[in-house]
Protein backbone atom coordinates (compact mmCIF):
# COMPACT_ATOMS: atom_id res chain seq x y z
CA UNK A 1 0.00 0.00 0.00
CA UNK A 2 1.18 3.69 -1.06
CA UNK A 3 0.46 6.23 2.05
CA UNK A 4 2.03 9.58 2.91
CA UNK A 5 1.45 11.94 5.83
CA UNK A 6 1.01 15.44 5.26
CA UNK A 7 1.61 18.44 7.72
CA UNK A 8 0.38 21.47 7.76
CA UNK A 9 0.27 24.53 9.93
CA UNK A 10 3.03 27.27 11.11
CA UNK A 11 5.14 26.44 14.13
CA UNK A 12 5.14 30.19 15.38
CA UNK A 13 1.71 30.49 15.29
CA UNK A 14 0.76 28.88 19.23
CA UNK A 15 -1.12 25.74 18.36
CA UNK A 16 -0.93 25.92 14.65
CA UNK A 17 1.99 24.07 15.25
CA UNK A 18 0.91 20.81 15.66
CA UNK A 19 1.25 19.56 12.02
CA UNK A 20 4.72 20.36 11.97
CA UNK A 21 5.83 19.14 15.17
CA UNK A 22 3.80 15.88 14.42
CA UNK A 23 5.91 15.91 11.56
CA UNK A 24 9.21 16.09 13.45
CA UNK A 25 8.36 13.17 15.76
CA UNK A 26 7.31 10.92 12.52
CA UNK A 27 10.39 12.21 10.84
CA UNK A 28 12.82 11.07 13.49
CA UNK A 29 11.16 8.02 13.70
CA UNK A 30 12.29 7.58 9.91
CA UNK A 31 9.27 8.36 8.60
CA UNK A 32 9.49 10.83 5.13
CA UNK A 33 6.83 13.78 5.76
CA UNK A 34 5.36 15.96 3.21
CA UNK A 35 5.53 19.37 4.11
CA UNK A 36 2.26 21.33 2.74
CA UNK A 37 4.28 24.63 3.07
CA UNK A 38 4.71 23.68 -0.67
CA UNK A 39 2.91 25.26 -4.02
CA UNK A 40 -0.62 22.89 -4.44
CA UNK A 41 0.73 22.16 -7.66
CA UNK A 42 3.93 20.09 -6.20
CA UNK A 43 1.56 18.92 -3.57
CA UNK A 44 -0.31 17.19 -6.04
CA UNK A 45 2.43 15.56 -7.52
CA UNK A 46 3.24 14.12 -3.96
CA UNK A 47 -0.01 12.31 -3.39
CA UNK A 48 -0.65 11.45 -7.13
CA UNK A 49 -2.22 7.97 -7.02
CA UNK A 50 -1.70 7.30 -3.34
CA UNK A 51 -3.84 4.25 -1.67
CA UNK A 52 -3.90 6.39 1.77
CA UNK A 53 -3.18 10.13 2.68
CA UNK A 54 -2.75 11.36 6.34
CA UNK A 55 -3.36 14.94 6.87
CA UNK A 56 -2.41 16.38 10.12
CA UNK A 57 -3.35 20.04 11.21
CA UNK A 58 -4.84 22.35 13.94
CA UNK A 59 -8.73 22.81 14.04
CA UNK A 60 -11.17 24.87 15.69
CA UNK A 61 -14.33 23.89 16.13
CA UNK A 62 -15.21 24.54 20.12
CA UNK A 63 -13.75 21.67 21.46
CA UNK A 64 -11.39 21.21 24.13
CA UNK A 65 -8.08 22.08 23.49
CA UNK A 66 -6.25 18.51 22.35
CA UNK A 67 -9.31 17.07 21.13
CA UNK A 68 -8.24 15.06 17.85
CA UNK A 69 -11.06 14.69 15.29
CA UNK A 70 -10.98 12.41 12.53
CA UNK A 71 -12.84 12.86 9.43
CA UNK A 72 -12.23 9.98 6.42
CA UNK A 73 -12.84 10.36 3.37
CA UNK A 74 -12.93 7.28 0.78
CA UNK A 75 -13.30 10.15 -2.74
CA UNK A 76 -15.85 12.00 -1.51
CA UNK A 77 -15.14 16.00 -1.34
CA UNK A 78 -13.97 16.86 2.64
CA UNK A 79 -15.99 19.95 3.93
CA UNK A 80 -14.63 23.05 2.39
CA UNK A 81 -14.17 24.66 5.52
CA UNK A 82 -11.26 22.16 6.23
CA UNK A 83 -8.90 25.00 5.41
CA UNK A 84 -9.97 27.17 8.30
CA UNK A 85 -6.68 26.53 10.11
CA UNK A 86 -4.07 27.15 7.32
CA UNK A 87 -3.07 30.23 6.24
CA UNK A 88 -2.63 29.83 2.59
CA UNK A 89 -5.12 31.17 -0.18
CA UNK A 90 -5.08 27.15 -1.48
CA UNK A 91 -5.66 25.00 1.26
CA UNK A 92 -5.29 21.48 1.11
CA UNK A 93 -9.38 20.70 1.02
CA UNK A 94 -9.00 22.38 -2.60
CA UNK A 95 -5.61 20.76 -3.71
CA UNK A 96 -7.23 17.77 -3.09
CA UNK A 97 -10.37 18.35 -5.08
CA UNK A 98 -8.24 19.53 -7.54
CA UNK A 99 -6.59 16.50 -7.65
CA UNK A 100 -9.86 14.27 -7.45
CA UNK A 101 -11.45 16.73 -10.69
CA UNK A 102 -7.78 15.67 -12.29
CA UNK A 103 -8.63 11.76 -11.32
CA UNK A 104 -5.26 11.45 -9.10
CA UNK A 105 -6.89 11.74 -6.06
CA UNK A 106 -5.73 9.17 -2.80
CA UNK A 107 -7.73 6.65 -2.68
CA UNK A 108 -8.09 7.46 1.01
CA UNK A 109 -7.89 10.24 2.77
CA UNK A 110 -7.72 10.54 6.50
CA UNK A 111 -7.13 13.97 8.22
CA UNK A 112 -6.29 14.22 12.01
CA UNK A 113 -7.17 17.95 13.34
CA UNK A 114 -6.27 18.66 16.30
CA UNK A 115 -9.19 21.77 18.14
CA UNK A 116 -6.28 24.41 18.80
CA UNK A 117 -6.78 27.34 21.16
CA UNK A 118 -4.50 29.79 20.17
CA UNK A 119 -2.90 30.85 16.63
CA UNK A 120 -1.33 34.11 17.59
CA UNK A 121 2.29 34.88 15.82
CA UNK A 122 4.99 33.88 18.23
CA UNK A 123 2.64 31.84 20.70
CA UNK A 124 3.61 28.75 22.18
CA UNK A 125 0.85 25.89 21.78
CA UNK A 126 -1.32 25.57 24.48
CA UNK A 127 -0.36 22.81 26.95
CA UNK A 128 -3.53 20.42 25.84
CA UNK A 129 -2.30 20.70 22.68
CA UNK A 130 1.53 20.00 23.79
CA UNK A 131 0.17 17.10 25.89
CA UNK A 132 -1.57 15.79 22.70
CA UNK A 133 1.47 14.85 20.28
CA UNK A 134 1.98 11.72 21.54
CA UNK A 135 -1.23 10.02 21.06
CA UNK A 136 -1.66 11.95 17.89
CA UNK A 137 2.09 10.56 16.54
CA UNK A 138 1.27 7.21 17.67
CA UNK A 139 -2.68 7.73 15.76
CA UNK A 140 -0.86 8.60 12.89
CA UNK A 141 1.30 5.83 12.18
CA UNK A 142 -1.83 3.46 13.51
CA UNK A 143 -3.32 4.49 10.58
CA UNK A 144 -0.34 4.17 8.41
CA UNK A 145 -0.15 0.54 9.72
CA UNK A 146 -3.54 -0.18 8.88
CA UNK A 147 -4.04 -2.29 5.57
CA UNK B 1 -34.33 65.13 -4.24
CA UNK B 2 -32.83 62.73 -2.47
CA UNK B 3 -29.42 61.64 -1.50
CA UNK B 4 -27.50 59.53 -3.93
CA UNK B 5 -27.36 55.77 -2.87
CA UNK B 6 -23.87 55.15 -1.27
CA UNK B 7 -22.36 51.63 -2.04
CA UNK B 8 -19.36 50.03 -0.60
CA UNK B 9 -17.81 47.00 -2.40
CA UNK B 10 -14.92 45.04 -0.74
CA UNK B 11 -13.21 42.34 -0.66
CA UNK B 12 -11.69 41.46 2.51
CA UNK B 13 -9.04 38.65 1.36
CA UNK B 14 -8.35 38.54 -2.39
CA UNK B 15 -8.15 34.86 -3.86
CA UNK B 16 -5.99 33.54 -6.39
CA UNK B 17 -2.84 35.97 -5.66
CA UNK B 18 -0.07 35.19 -3.28
CA UNK B 19 -0.40 36.90 -0.06
CA UNK B 20 -2.28 39.08 1.95
CA UNK B 21 -4.32 41.89 0.47
CA UNK B 22 -7.68 43.88 0.11
CA UNK B 23 -9.62 46.43 -1.66
CA UNK B 24 -12.45 49.03 -0.86
CA UNK B 25 -14.24 50.77 -3.27
CA UNK B 26 -16.73 53.57 -2.54
CA UNK B 27 -19.19 54.88 -4.71
CA UNK B 28 -21.97 57.77 -4.34
CA UNK B 29 -24.32 57.60 -6.70
CA UNK B 30 -22.57 56.36 -9.91
CA UNK B 31 -19.38 58.97 -8.58
CA UNK B 32 -16.83 56.92 -7.51
CA UNK B 33 -15.66 58.69 -4.21
CA UNK B 34 -12.49 56.08 -3.29
CA UNK B 35 -10.62 53.70 -4.16
CA UNK B 36 -7.79 51.81 -2.34
CA UNK B 37 -5.87 48.59 -2.85
CA UNK B 38 -4.40 47.86 0.42
CA UNK B 39 -1.86 45.04 1.25
CA UNK B 40 -1.96 44.03 4.73
CA UNK B 41 0.59 41.08 4.53
CA UNK B 42 2.57 41.74 7.27
CA UNK B 43 5.47 43.48 6.85
CA UNK B 44 9.23 40.65 7.60
CA UNK B 45 11.89 43.55 7.65
CA UNK B 46 14.16 41.76 5.60
CA UNK B 47 16.28 44.61 4.88
CA UNK B 48 16.82 45.09 8.58
CA UNK B 49 18.12 41.71 9.24
CA UNK B 50 20.05 41.75 5.98
CA UNK B 51 22.51 44.13 8.03
CA UNK B 52 25.14 42.57 9.78
CA UNK B 53 25.14 39.22 7.25
CA UNK B 54 28.22 38.49 5.30
CA UNK B 55 27.80 39.68 1.04
CA UNK B 56 27.37 36.19 0.33
CA UNK B 57 24.50 35.08 2.20
CA UNK B 58 22.19 38.05 0.59
CA UNK B 59 21.06 35.66 -2.32
CA UNK B 60 19.98 32.44 0.13
CA UNK B 61 18.24 35.34 2.61
CA UNK B 62 16.24 36.81 -0.12
CA UNK B 63 15.66 34.33 -1.61
CA UNK B 64 13.17 33.26 1.16
CA UNK B 65 10.98 36.58 -0.07
CA UNK B 66 9.20 34.66 -2.76
CA UNK B 67 9.03 31.00 -2.77
CA UNK B 68 7.53 31.39 -6.34
CA UNK B 69 10.30 33.76 -7.82
CA UNK B 70 13.05 33.16 -5.13
CA UNK B 71 15.47 33.56 -8.59
CA UNK B 72 14.75 36.77 -9.31
CA UNK B 73 15.58 37.62 -5.52
CA UNK B 74 19.04 35.46 -5.58
CA UNK B 75 20.03 37.13 -9.50
CA UNK B 76 19.51 40.78 -8.11
CA UNK B 77 21.46 39.89 -5.11
CA UNK B 78 24.32 38.31 -6.94
CA UNK B 79 24.32 40.97 -9.91
CA UNK B 80 24.70 44.00 -6.91
CA UNK B 81 27.19 42.02 -5.21
CA UNK B 82 29.14 41.27 -8.07
CA UNK B 83 28.95 45.25 -8.79
CA UNK B 84 30.28 46.31 -5.45
CA UNK B 85 33.15 43.93 -5.64
CA UNK B 86 34.02 44.68 -9.10
CA UNK B 87 33.80 41.74 -11.00
CA UNK B 88 32.02 40.80 -14.20
CA UNK B 89 30.16 37.48 -14.44
CA UNK B 90 31.80 35.98 -17.37
CA UNK B 91 29.34 34.72 -20.26
CA UNK B 92 29.32 31.10 -20.24
CA UNK B 93 28.32 31.38 -15.71
CA UNK B 94 25.78 34.52 -17.10
CA UNK B 95 23.88 32.42 -19.40
CA UNK B 96 23.54 29.63 -16.93
CA UNK B 97 21.86 32.13 -14.63
CA UNK B 98 19.63 33.38 -17.41
CA UNK B 99 18.98 29.57 -17.80
CA UNK B 100 17.39 28.80 -14.45
CA UNK B 101 15.66 32.24 -14.52
CA UNK B 102 13.63 30.84 -17.40
CA UNK B 103 12.89 28.16 -15.64
CA UNK B 104 11.00 30.52 -13.16
CA UNK B 105 9.37 32.37 -15.76
CA UNK B 106 7.82 29.13 -17.16
CA UNK B 107 6.71 28.33 -14.06
CA UNK B 108 5.61 31.51 -12.24
CA UNK B 109 3.89 32.64 -15.65
CA UNK B 110 2.02 29.38 -16.47
CA UNK B 111 0.85 29.43 -12.60
CA UNK B 112 -0.85 32.24 -12.97
CA UNK B 113 -2.16 32.07 -16.29
CA UNK B 114 -3.56 29.05 -16.47
CA UNK B 115 -4.39 28.29 -12.65
CA UNK B 116 -5.09 31.63 -11.33
CA UNK B 117 -5.84 34.16 -13.94
CA UNK B 118 -7.34 32.22 -16.54
CA UNK B 119 -10.78 31.16 -14.09
CA UNK B 120 -11.52 34.88 -14.62
CA UNK B 121 -12.28 34.84 -18.09
CA UNK B 122 -14.24 31.68 -18.18
CA UNK B 123 -16.64 32.14 -15.20
CA UNK B 124 -14.78 29.84 -12.91
CA UNK B 125 -14.56 30.21 -9.22
CA UNK B 126 -10.95 28.67 -9.42
CA UNK B 127 -8.54 26.09 -10.90
CA UNK B 128 -10.58 23.24 -9.56
CA UNK B 129 -14.07 24.08 -11.26
CA UNK B 130 -11.84 25.06 -14.33
CA UNK B 131 -10.11 21.76 -14.13
CA UNK B 132 -13.48 19.84 -14.04
CA UNK B 133 -14.32 20.87 -16.94
CA UNK B 134 -10.96 21.22 -18.91
CA UNK B 135 -9.19 18.22 -17.15
CA UNK B 136 -7.14 18.69 -20.39
CA UNK B 137 -6.02 22.09 -20.33
CA UNK B 138 -5.41 22.06 -16.43
CA UNK B 139 -3.13 19.02 -17.04
CA UNK B 140 -1.70 20.60 -19.62
CA UNK B 141 -0.41 23.81 -17.59
CA UNK B 142 0.51 21.29 -14.73
CA UNK B 143 2.93 19.81 -17.18
CA UNK B 144 4.08 22.79 -18.38
CA UNK B 145 4.71 24.25 -15.07
CA UNK B 146 6.70 21.12 -13.75
CA UNK B 147 9.00 21.96 -17.41
CA UNK B 148 9.79 25.06 -15.62
CA UNK B 149 10.19 23.77 -11.79
CA UNK B 150 12.42 20.95 -13.46
CA UNK B 151 14.77 23.07 -14.88
CA UNK B 152 14.83 25.09 -11.94
CA UNK B 153 16.01 21.63 -9.65
CA UNK B 154 18.49 20.13 -12.19
CA UNK B 155 20.71 23.58 -12.14
CA UNK B 156 19.49 24.89 -8.36
CA UNK B 157 19.36 21.51 -7.03
CA UNK B 158 15.58 22.45 -5.94
CA UNK B 159 12.53 24.11 -7.12
CA UNK B 160 11.77 26.05 -3.97
CA UNK B 161 14.41 28.54 -3.00
CA UNK B 162 17.16 27.07 -4.84
CA UNK B 163 20.49 26.36 -3.14
CA UNK B 164 23.17 25.64 -5.42
CA UNK B 165 23.76 29.60 -6.78
CA UNK B 166 26.03 32.07 -5.48
CA UNK B 167 27.62 34.94 -5.80
CA UNK B 168 29.98 34.76 -8.65
CA UNK B 169 27.98 31.70 -10.05
CA UNK B 170 27.17 28.67 -9.02
CA UNK B 171 28.25 25.90 -6.11
CA UNK B 172 28.26 23.32 -9.29
CA UNK B 173 27.80 23.76 -12.60
CA UNK B 174 25.36 20.94 -14.58
CA UNK B 175 27.00 18.62 -17.27
CA UNK B 176 26.23 18.97 -20.77
CA UNK B 177 24.01 15.40 -20.27
CA UNK B 178 21.90 16.42 -17.16
CA UNK B 179 21.01 19.41 -19.42
CA UNK B 180 20.63 17.62 -22.68
CA UNK B 181 18.46 15.42 -20.98
CA UNK B 182 15.70 18.66 -20.30
CA UNK B 183 15.53 18.87 -23.99
CA UNK B 184 12.57 16.58 -24.94
CA UNK B 185 10.46 18.06 -22.52
CA UNK B 186 11.58 21.75 -23.77
CA UNK B 187 10.37 20.94 -26.78
CA UNK B 188 7.18 19.41 -25.57
CA UNK B 189 6.87 22.74 -23.03
CA UNK B 190 7.20 25.49 -26.19
CA UNK B 191 5.04 23.58 -28.20
CA UNK B 192 2.34 23.48 -25.61
CA UNK B 193 3.46 27.25 -24.67
CA UNK B 194 1.96 27.73 -28.07
CA UNK B 195 -1.15 26.17 -27.41
CA UNK B 196 -1.34 27.94 -23.75
CA UNK B 197 -1.31 31.38 -25.95
CA UNK B 198 -3.82 30.35 -28.40
CA UNK B 199 -6.75 29.28 -25.90
CA UNK B 200 -5.88 32.68 -23.69
CA UNK B 201 -5.61 35.00 -26.50
CA UNK B 202 -9.31 33.73 -27.66
CA UNK B 203 -10.71 34.73 -24.27
CA UNK B 204 -12.95 37.82 -24.52
CA UNK B 205 -11.29 40.95 -22.84
CA UNK B 206 -12.77 43.91 -21.11
CA UNK B 207 -12.51 47.03 -23.74
CA UNK B 208 -9.81 48.67 -21.57
CA UNK B 209 -6.59 50.72 -21.85
CA UNK B 210 -4.55 53.03 -20.30
CA UNK B 211 -1.61 54.98 -21.35
CA UNK B 212 0.98 53.75 -19.23
CA UNK B 213 4.17 54.68 -18.53
CA UNK B 214 6.10 51.18 -19.12
CA UNK B 215 9.39 50.32 -16.81
CA UNK B 216 11.28 47.50 -17.54
CA UNK B 217 15.38 46.49 -18.13
CA UNK B 218 16.81 46.63 -21.58
CA UNK B 219 19.42 44.80 -22.93
CA UNK B 220 20.91 45.19 -26.36
CA UNK B 221 20.58 41.96 -28.38
CA UNK B 222 18.34 40.27 -25.81
CA UNK B 223 14.82 40.33 -24.30
CA UNK B 224 16.23 41.50 -21.14
CA UNK B 225 16.05 39.17 -17.88
CA UNK B 226 18.85 38.66 -15.66
CA UNK B 227 20.82 42.15 -16.90
CA UNK B 228 20.35 45.19 -18.21
CA UNK B 229 19.75 49.06 -18.21
CA UNK B 230 16.68 50.46 -16.82
CA UNK B 231 14.33 51.83 -19.45
CA UNK B 232 10.98 53.46 -20.04
CA UNK B 233 8.66 54.42 -22.50
CA UNK B 234 9.30 57.91 -21.49
CA UNK B 235 12.50 57.72 -22.51
CA UNK B 236 14.11 56.90 -19.46
CA UNK B 237 17.42 54.89 -19.81
CA UNK B 238 19.56 54.89 -16.79
CA UNK B 239 22.19 52.06 -15.19
CA UNK B 240 20.88 50.39 -12.73
CA UNK B 241 22.83 52.47 -10.15
CA UNK B 242 20.70 55.50 -10.95
CA UNK B 243 17.56 54.01 -10.01
CA UNK B 244 17.29 55.88 -6.86
CA UNK B 245 17.91 59.57 -9.10
CA UNK B 246 14.82 58.70 -10.76
CA UNK B 247 12.34 56.36 -8.61
CA UNK B 248 11.13 57.76 -4.92
CA UNK B 249 9.08 55.31 -2.90
CA UNK B 250 6.67 57.18 -0.45
CA UNK B 251 4.50 55.03 2.63
CA UNK B 252 1.15 55.35 2.49
CA UNK B 253 -0.60 54.73 5.34
CA UNK B 254 -3.27 51.89 4.35
CA UNK B 255 -0.38 49.23 2.84
CA UNK B 256 2.45 47.89 4.02
CA UNK B 257 4.19 48.13 1.02
CA UNK B 258 5.34 51.45 -0.30
CA UNK B 259 4.59 53.11 -3.54
CA UNK B 260 7.02 53.82 -6.31
CA UNK B 261 6.79 56.70 -8.74
CA UNK B 262 8.82 57.84 -11.37
CA UNK B 263 10.39 61.14 -11.41
CA UNK B 264 8.30 63.79 -13.75
CA UNK B 265 6.48 61.06 -14.78
CA UNK B 266 4.53 59.28 -11.60
CA UNK B 267 3.10 56.20 -11.41
CA UNK B 268 4.66 53.38 -13.72
CA UNK B 269 3.57 49.88 -14.91
CA UNK B 270 6.68 46.81 -14.66
CA UNK B 271 5.82 43.36 -15.45
CA UNK B 272 4.87 41.40 -18.77
CA UNK B 273 3.43 44.42 -20.54
CA UNK B 274 6.20 47.07 -20.11
CA UNK B 275 8.66 44.49 -21.29
CA UNK B 276 6.62 43.80 -24.06
CA UNK B 277 6.41 46.97 -25.13
CA UNK B 278 10.06 47.84 -24.66
CA UNK B 279 11.37 44.91 -26.14
CA UNK B 280 8.67 42.75 -27.81
CA UNK B 281 11.26 43.01 -31.14
CA UNK B 282 13.86 41.17 -29.44
CA UNK B 283 11.89 37.83 -28.63
CA UNK B 284 12.54 34.86 -30.29
CA UNK B 285 11.41 34.18 -33.85
CA UNK B 286 8.25 31.66 -32.48
CA UNK B 287 7.48 33.97 -30.36
CA UNK B 288 6.92 36.51 -32.19
CA UNK B 289 5.14 34.60 -34.72
CA UNK B 290 2.82 33.32 -31.70
CA UNK B 291 2.45 36.66 -30.91
CA UNK B 292 1.40 38.20 -34.52
CA UNK B 293 -0.93 35.09 -34.45
CA UNK B 294 -2.95 36.09 -31.83
CA UNK B 295 -3.35 39.61 -32.65
CA UNK B 296 -0.57 41.52 -30.04
CA UNK B 297 0.92 44.44 -31.78
CA UNK B 298 4.23 45.51 -30.80
CA UNK B 299 2.35 47.42 -27.53
CA UNK B 300 -0.60 45.95 -26.09
CA UNK B 301 -1.94 48.81 -23.45
CA UNK B 302 -5.19 46.82 -22.52
CA UNK B 303 -4.12 44.90 -19.10
CA UNK B 304 -6.32 41.86 -19.45
CA UNK B 305 -4.58 40.91 -21.98
CA UNK B 306 -1.43 40.85 -19.91
CA UNK B 307 -2.09 36.74 -19.53
CA UNK B 308 -1.56 36.58 -23.25
CA UNK B 309 1.45 38.58 -22.99
CA UNK B 310 2.45 35.98 -20.16
CA UNK B 311 1.68 33.09 -22.51
CA UNK B 312 3.62 34.62 -25.11
CA UNK B 313 6.58 35.10 -23.09
CA UNK B 314 6.15 31.26 -21.58
CA UNK B 315 6.87 30.57 -25.42
CA UNK B 316 10.17 32.60 -25.08
CA UNK B 317 11.89 31.19 -21.67
CA UNK B 318 11.50 27.92 -23.09
CA UNK B 319 12.78 28.29 -26.71
CA UNK B 320 15.23 30.51 -24.79
CA UNK B 321 16.60 27.53 -22.42
CA UNK B 322 16.42 25.66 -25.48
CA UNK B 323 18.62 28.11 -27.22
CA UNK B 324 21.18 28.30 -23.97
CA UNK B 325 21.17 24.47 -23.50
CA UNK B 326 21.90 23.85 -27.12
CA UNK B 327 25.51 26.35 -26.71
CA UNK B 328 26.22 25.60 -23.41
CA UNK B 329 29.16 23.70 -22.66
CA UNK B 330 30.39 23.12 -19.13
CA UNK B 331 32.44 25.72 -17.24
CA UNK B 332 36.00 25.18 -16.32
CA UNK B 333 34.97 27.02 -12.78
CA UNK B 334 31.40 26.86 -11.89
CA UNK B 335 32.50 30.16 -9.81
CA UNK B 336 34.35 33.11 -10.27
CA UNK B 337 35.84 34.46 -6.62
CA UNK B 338 34.24 37.43 -5.68
CA UNK B 339 36.74 39.77 -2.68
CA UNK B 340 34.49 41.95 -0.85
CA UNK B 341 35.37 45.76 -1.32
CA UNK B 342 34.01 48.58 0.73
CA UNK B 343 31.36 50.38 -1.24
CA UNK B 344 27.66 50.05 -2.51
CA UNK B 345 26.29 47.68 -5.24
CA UNK B 346 23.15 47.56 -7.05
CA UNK B 347 21.48 44.39 -8.94
CA UNK B 348 18.15 44.57 -11.03
CA UNK B 349 16.56 41.99 -12.74
CA UNK B 350 13.08 40.94 -14.51
CA UNK B 351 11.34 39.06 -12.15
CA UNK B 352 8.34 37.33 -13.39
CA UNK B 353 6.32 40.00 -11.85
CA UNK B 354 8.68 42.81 -13.15
CA UNK B 355 11.34 44.38 -12.39
CA UNK B 356 13.15 44.02 -8.85
CA UNK B 357 15.83 46.09 -7.77
CA UNK B 358 18.41 45.88 -4.80
CA UNK B 359 21.17 48.14 -3.59
CA UNK B 360 23.52 46.83 -1.03
CA UNK B 361 26.13 48.79 0.89
CA UNK B 362 29.13 46.10 2.34
CA UNK B 363 32.11 46.99 4.41
CA UNK B 364 35.75 46.02 2.97
CA UNK B 365 35.43 42.85 5.24
CA UNK B 366 31.90 41.84 3.28
CA UNK B 367 29.48 42.68 5.71
CA UNK B 368 26.36 43.96 5.07
CA UNK B 369 26.08 47.57 6.53
CA UNK B 370 22.55 48.86 5.11
CA UNK B 371 20.05 47.00 2.32
CA UNK B 372 17.38 48.15 0.37
CA UNK B 373 15.02 45.92 -2.14
CA UNK B 374 12.48 47.69 -4.33
CA UNK B 375 10.10 44.68 -5.45
CA UNK B 376 7.45 44.65 -8.41
CA UNK B 377 4.44 44.61 -6.87
CA UNK B 378 4.96 47.24 -4.68
CA UNK B 379 5.91 49.48 -7.78
CA UNK B 380 2.57 48.53 -9.57
CA UNK B 381 0.35 49.10 -6.65
CA UNK B 382 -0.27 53.01 -7.74
CA UNK B 383 -1.19 51.54 -11.83
CA UNK B 384 -3.08 49.01 -9.97
CA UNK B 385 -5.27 51.64 -8.03
CA UNK B 386 -5.50 53.69 -11.36
CA UNK B 387 -6.75 50.89 -13.35
CA UNK B 388 -9.07 50.12 -10.56
CA UNK B 389 -10.57 54.12 -10.82
CA UNK B 390 -10.97 53.55 -15.19
CA UNK B 391 -12.28 50.24 -14.98
CA UNK B 392 -15.12 50.72 -12.23
CA UNK B 393 -15.97 53.77 -13.88
CA UNK B 394 -16.37 51.67 -17.28
CA UNK B 395 -18.66 49.32 -15.42
CA UNK B 396 -20.97 50.88 -13.03
CA UNK B 397 -23.66 49.40 -14.66
CA UNK B 398 -22.68 46.13 -13.83
CA UNK B 399 -24.47 44.40 -11.09
CA UNK B 400 -22.50 44.45 -7.55
CA UNK B 401 -21.26 41.02 -7.41
CA UNK B 402 -19.96 41.57 -11.32
CA UNK B 403 -18.77 44.49 -10.17
CA UNK B 404 -16.47 43.49 -7.63
CA UNK B 405 -15.10 40.41 -9.73
CA UNK B 406 -14.20 42.50 -12.70
CA UNK B 407 -12.09 44.82 -9.80
CA UNK B 408 -10.67 41.55 -8.92
CA UNK B 409 -9.79 40.63 -12.43
CA UNK B 410 -8.37 43.82 -12.36
CA UNK B 411 -6.34 43.32 -9.49
CA UNK B 412 -5.16 39.78 -11.09
CA UNK B 413 -4.36 41.39 -14.28
CA UNK B 414 -0.90 42.42 -12.58
CA UNK B 415 0.10 38.92 -10.98
CA UNK B 416 0.07 40.69 -7.70
CA UNK B 417 2.87 39.22 -5.20
CA UNK B 418 1.41 40.57 -1.74
CA UNK B 419 4.32 38.42 -0.35
CA UNK B 420 7.07 40.11 -2.11
CA UNK B 421 5.32 43.35 -1.66
CA UNK B 422 5.32 43.80 1.92
CA UNK B 423 7.74 44.31 3.19
CA UNK B 424 -3.53 39.54 3.34
CA UNK B 425 -6.11 40.50 -0.67
CA UNK B 426 -9.33 42.28 0.98
CA UNK B 427 -11.35 43.94 -1.75
CA UNK B 428 -14.22 46.51 -1.23
CA UNK B 429 -16.62 48.38 -2.80
CA UNK B 430 -18.63 51.17 -1.31
CA UNK B 431 -21.73 52.87 -2.81
CA UNK B 432 -23.10 55.59 -0.85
Amino acid sequence: MSAAVAVLGSRYRGDDAVGPLVGDRLREAGLSVLDCREEPTRLLDAIEGLDLLVVVDAVRSGAEPGTIHRLESHGEPLPGDLALASTHAFGIAETLELARALGRAPRRVVVLGVEGARFGLGEQPTPAVAAALDALTAQVRAELAEP
Amino acid sequence: MSEPETREIRTDYLARVEGEGAMLIRLRGDELEEVQFKIFEPPRFFEALLRGRQYTEAPDITARICGICPIAYIASACNAMEAVCGVDLPDELRALRRLIYCGEWIESHVLHTAMLHAPDFLGYDGAVELARDRRDLVELALRLKKAGNTLMRVIGGREVHPINLRVGGFYRAPTVSELQALVPELEWARDAAVELTRWVAGFEFPDYEQDYAFVGLRQPGEYAIERGRIVSSTGLDIDVSEYEHHFTETHVERSNALHSTLEGVGPYLVGPLARYALSSELLSPLAREVAAEVGLGPVCRNPFRSIVVRAVETVYAADEALRLIAAYERPAEPWVDVVPRAGTGHGCTEAPRGICWHRYEIDDEGVILDAKIVPPTSQNQKVIEEDLVGVVRQSLHLPEDELAHRCEQTIRNYDPCISCATHFLKLEIERM
